[in-house]
């Protein structure tokens, strides 16, 4: 009696744990709708591309990646909900996510809450490193990183010493204004005007005008595709023929479609494009086009290095424990995408390539590249 | 160091968006006089009038200047549909269940135009040519230039229709008096239907023409919708004149407030007008003779 | 009786739903109760459309989570505190603007609603802006003669939220039944025959300001500390809508009505996670189909109707 019990609960404990541990499971919280739901979308199904080519391959540790994906919705309220979802219903190993910087902000203290390691790589809000928060790691260099790198390379770059800012008016933009005269004046530059617009503006003719007065050499812009087609179009409208310089979407097919021949000569400020020759990226590239028939974004490229990189310190943690992968994360030295990566002690990501890329005809072209100094 | 030219150029651009508001404010305040009604989904009609010229243009290979009218033939009709469905049953009833209807109307367009067309900005395609043209310093472009004289025209013809017209004389006395309008035999339910037609045309003639260079997106319609909320207000809510002068005035406001002083709180300064004219000047800016 | 068998009932949720998840959901309901409540005072039994809600229940979030961020004041002081301050707030704004109604007082509130939204993204000094007030806690609850209780798990701060939305209503069912609530019913169905008698109209419908904002407030204490971050995303027009859903879909005027209104509407969404697209769509039709044809509401004539009939007869609609 005794032993056909132990037999019993042995079978049922080894069925059990069998189950339990048959597949790895990642959490994503992505914005699946509302305004950015189009860029998250393809953050998913980037992952979920590469996740299958992993599997493909044998996976991490002996089993299959099971990638769990919710709707964050770039609302950080609703971003929540999915990380708790993804916590306690799906007991996901490790997190990935939210996008916008708000929502990232939001779902960290999830993970802080559950001890389950986050992942961004794409939220750049320069605080989100300053929480204390040993759980919460970003892959991507922030906006004063950029500015530190490129900086004093833009008025060579440009050929001009003016500078102006045209930038969306929240963290992002202020905090480019705050980070990148410095570099633009040790190289010899000047900055000239500084406009901030609301992001429910439609038309920006006002601080163009303003702009135009200063008469700058270059404009240096913060903006997503939604303003950034508009600000361009409507600033060679107004009659001036000065580079543009963007952070944000400035390199983004949807962004090159929709602007036309206004984005020509535009110069984005990027951690991706897929014009980089490299041969990790060749192939990435390759993936692209062959399954989701496009070149990778911007996003594309966050979401490659997201999911290689939690992947790897999953390898190296040789478990698929959270804190053991969090461990593993802190010390991440990963070739990858965009060259090495690794974390610092507030777990911001340093040493990868970022790039200045020139739209010539329509193509993102690499023209310059730098790498992030550790913070 | 004042520039004329750059001073010049704030006028033009407050003109051209001034007339923008002008015109997407007639029809709200149109629907507001006449039919009593706080058209909370009006930013939506401008939305739907720019997608329509957008779909017209580049996937149906429509003639831009066939097009316009085109797009915004069909939001009249979908107008009319509206207001056959809902707002016919709704003649009578109170301010809380029209503004829920119109509310819930403006979430339901927009999330189906997100579901149709997804959140991509769109930008009309034009026959015009980009670059642009200077006159003493002050830059403009043949679309722009294109958009004052529509907007302009369109405005015109609404005057002519509303004083001219045994239709517009007919909005007029509803506007006054509805039930001494019933009583000297005015159809009501007619005045209705054309106002808020020819209120959701308008808003998406402005769509469709603005849509060369302001890229139209589903999420848009409320920003316009608050736009013209300020514009009725300033110009005092049911007057077509009260409309224009406000929608210029608030045009150049923004162009020459941001153009000279910080942007960060001018919305909030056009909230806090907003509240303090509701409050003691419900009439609006100028007193109506 | 039958509120025994109810009270009992929602004691025993944590024991029967064992499901985080579900528990979250719940909590989250328990919250929306008491914000539904509120706005159904102004909303239902005075009858003034306020758009202004969603934005006191934002402040009273804001109002807790600054004390606590900056001053680490406990949630315990930040709830009264954040009901006590949009309550000012609500009064202050109520003097000035509740001399107009209909269309002027909606968009008044709406104009309000947006400058709140505006400080709270704009004064960065103060609220961080856009980053938000993230790392609120719920705190431990101290009870004389037994101790600190820990409440931060979800199964201990459903009690803690049912108690919330149980006072809630309680204050409700007794302002209504008071003749304070016959007032307000008065005022919204005859304003001129309630002043020939006597009553200030402005002065019910700043008491229904006042206390709807004030519920509004406490609920947003709550809400803040139990998702542990604070942003101007809470001022967004998503939340005023489904505010409204809930009380005018629940049933507007009763007290049951919003009350289940603010269940059903958060179930409602997250159960229908996956045809995201499609929920705003679906929401904003029944709002503008029930609006129309169905003025008392759907879920408490739906409730009404399944309900054995002497519960109708004490429970008649307001």
């Amino acid at each position: 009696m005794k032993l056909k019990f132990c037999v019993v609960a042995v079978a049922f404990a080894l069925a059990h744990t069998a189950a339990a541990q048959e597949t790895v499971k990642i959490g994503v919280v992505q914005p699946l709708t509302g305004p950015v739901a189009y860029d998250g979308n393809i953050y998913v199904n980037t992952v979920k591309m590469l996740v299958d080519d992993m599997n493909a391959r044998g996976g991490v540790l002996g089993k299959k990646i099971e990638l769990v994906v919710e709707d964050g919705a770039c609302n950080p309220a609703q971003s929540v909900n999915a990380a708790e979802k993804l916590a306690t219903r799906d007991k996901v190993v490790a997190l990935l996510g939210a996008f916008c910087s708000t929502s990232s902000a939001a779902m960290m203290e999830v993970a802080r809450k559950h001890k389950i390691p986050h992942l961004t790589g794409i939220s750049t809000a320069a605080q989100l490193t300053e929480q204390n928060n040993p759980y919460f790691f970003r892959a991507v260099a922030t906006t004063p990183m950029l500015g530190a790198a490129f900086g004093g390379e833009l008025p060579a770059a440009v050929k001009g010493k003016r500078f102006a800012f045209l930038v969306i008016n929240d963290d992002w933009g202020r905090s480019m204004v705050s980070s990148y005269p410095k570099p633009i004046e040790r190289a010899g530059g000047q900055i000239v005007g500084t406009e901030f617009f609301q992001s429910s503006e439609l038309q920006f003719l006002s601080y163009i005008t303003k702009i135009k007065a200063a008469n700058p050499d270059a404009i240096i812009l913060a903006a997503n595709t939604q303003h950034a087609v508009a600000l361009s179009k409507q600033i060679r409208e107004l009659g001036i023929a000065a580079p543009l310089i963007g952070e944000g979407s400035w390199t983004s097919d949807s962004y090159l479609k929709l602007a036309g021949p206004a984005a020509e000569g535009v110069y984005g400020l990027v951690e991706y494009v897929y014009t980089i020759r490299n041969p990790i990226n060749d192939a990435f590239v390759k993936m692209s086009r062959d399954k989701l028939k496009d070149n990778p974004s911007k996003f594309a490229g966050a979401a490659h290095n997201g999911i290689h990189i939690m992947v790897d310190a999953i390898r190296r943690a040789r478990a698929a424990d959270p804190e053991k992968i969090r461990a593993a994360l802190t010390t991440t030295d990963y070739n990858g995408l965009v060259g090495n990566i690794r974390f610092n002690e507030k777990n911001q990501a340093y040493g990868q390539d970022v790039y200045l890329a020139l739209v010539k005809n329509g193509v993102p072209e690499v023209v310059r590249t730098a790498r992030i100094a550790k913070p | 160091m004042f520039d004329l030219a750059i001073f010049g150029q704030h006028l033009l651009n407050g003109v051209l968006i001034g007339c923008a508001y002008a015109l997407i404010a007639i029809g709200l305040t149109m629907i507001f006089g006449v039919m009593n009604i706080a058209n909370f989904a009006h930013g939506e009609f401008y939305m739907l009038g720019g997608f329509a010229a957008f779909y017209l243009v580049s996937l149906l290979k429509l003639n831009y200047f066939i097009a316009l009218p085109v797009a915004v033939l069909l939001v009249l009709a979908l107008a009319v549909a509206i207001q056959q469905a809902i707002f016919k049953r709704l003649r009578d009833a109170p301010v809380m269940t029209t503004t829920l209807v119109t509310i819930g109307l403006s979430i339901l367009l927009e999330h189906v135009a997100l579901l149709l067309w997804g959140p991509q900005p769109q930008v009309v395609p034009t026959p015009f040519p980009t670059r642009p043209l200077s006159f003493f310093g002050i830059y403009t472009t043949p679309l722009y230039l294109f958009s004052m004289a529509v907007t302009a025209a369109l405005i015109v013809v609404g005057h002519v229709l509303i004083q001219r017209t045994r239709m517009g004389k007919a909005m007029r006395a509803t506007f006054q008096n509805r039930e001494a309008a019933a009583l000297v035999g005015v159809r009501i339910d007619r005045v209705y239907l054309y106002a808020f037609a020819f209120g959701a045309a308008l808003a998406a003639a402005a769509g469709a023409v603005l849509g060369g260079f302001i890229p139209v997106e589903p999420t848009m319609g409320g920003i316009a919708t608050l736009k013209a909320f300020v514009v009725v207000i300033l110009g005092g809510m049911g007057s077509f004149v009260g409309a224009i002068v406000g929608g210029l005035l608030l045009g150049l406001a923004e162009a020459l407030g941001a153009g000279y002083f910080s942007s960060g709180w001018k919305d909030a300064i056009g909230f806090v007008a907003v509240i303090l004219l509701l409050l003691f000047r419900p009439d609006g800016l100028f007193k109506r003779a | 009786m039958f509120i025994g068998i109810v009270l009992a009932g929602l004691l025993m949720v944590p024991l029967a739903v064992r499901d985080e998840y579900y528990l979250h959901l719940f909590i989250v309901s328990a919250i929306f109760v008491v914000v539904a409540l509120g706005l159904n005072l102004i909303v239902g039994y005075v009858g003034q459309l306020s758009l202004a809600h969603a934005a006191f229940f934002a402040l009273g979030a804001y109002v807790s989570a600054l004390l606590f961020f900056k001053l680490k004041w406990s949630m315990w002081v930040g709830m009264p505190a954040a009901a006590i301050v949009t309550g000012c707030v609500a009064f202050a704004l109520g003097w000035v603007i509740l001399r107009v109604r209909g269309h002027r007082f909606v968009i008044i509130t709406v104009a309000f609603a947006e400058i709140m939204r505006l400080v709270a993204t704009n004064w960065v000094d103060l609220t961080r802006g856009f980053m938000g007030l993230p790392g609120l806690q719920i705190p431990a609850l101290y009870v004389p003669g037994i101790g600190a209780i820990d409440v931060s798990s979800k199964e201990r701060f459903y009690y803690v939220v049912l108690a919330a939305a149980v006072l809630s209503f309680y204050i409700c069912y007794r302002l209504v039944r008071s003749p304070v609530g016959r007032a307000f019913v008065l005022v919204r169905e005859n304003e001129v025959l309630a002043e020939s008698l006597g009553l200030s109209a402005f002065r019910y419908c700043m008491i229904a300001f006042v206390v709807g904002a004030a519920l509004a407030g406490a609920a947003g204490a709550l809400y803040g500390h139990y998702v542990g971050f604070v942003s101007p995303d809470l001022f967004n027009f998503s939340y005023i809508t489904i505010m409204l859903i809930m009380v005018i879909l629940g049933g507007k005027g009763t007290l049951i009505g919003p009350a289940l209104g603010a269940v059903v509407f958060t179930f409602l969404p997250e159960l229908l996670r996956d045809a995201a697209q499609y929920r705003m769509v679906i929401f904003a039709g029944i709002l503008v189909v029930a609006t129309l044809f169905m003025p008392r509401g759907i879920i408490f004539p739906l409730v009404e109707h399944l309900a054995p009939r002497r519960w109708r007869k004490n429970h008649g609609a307001a």
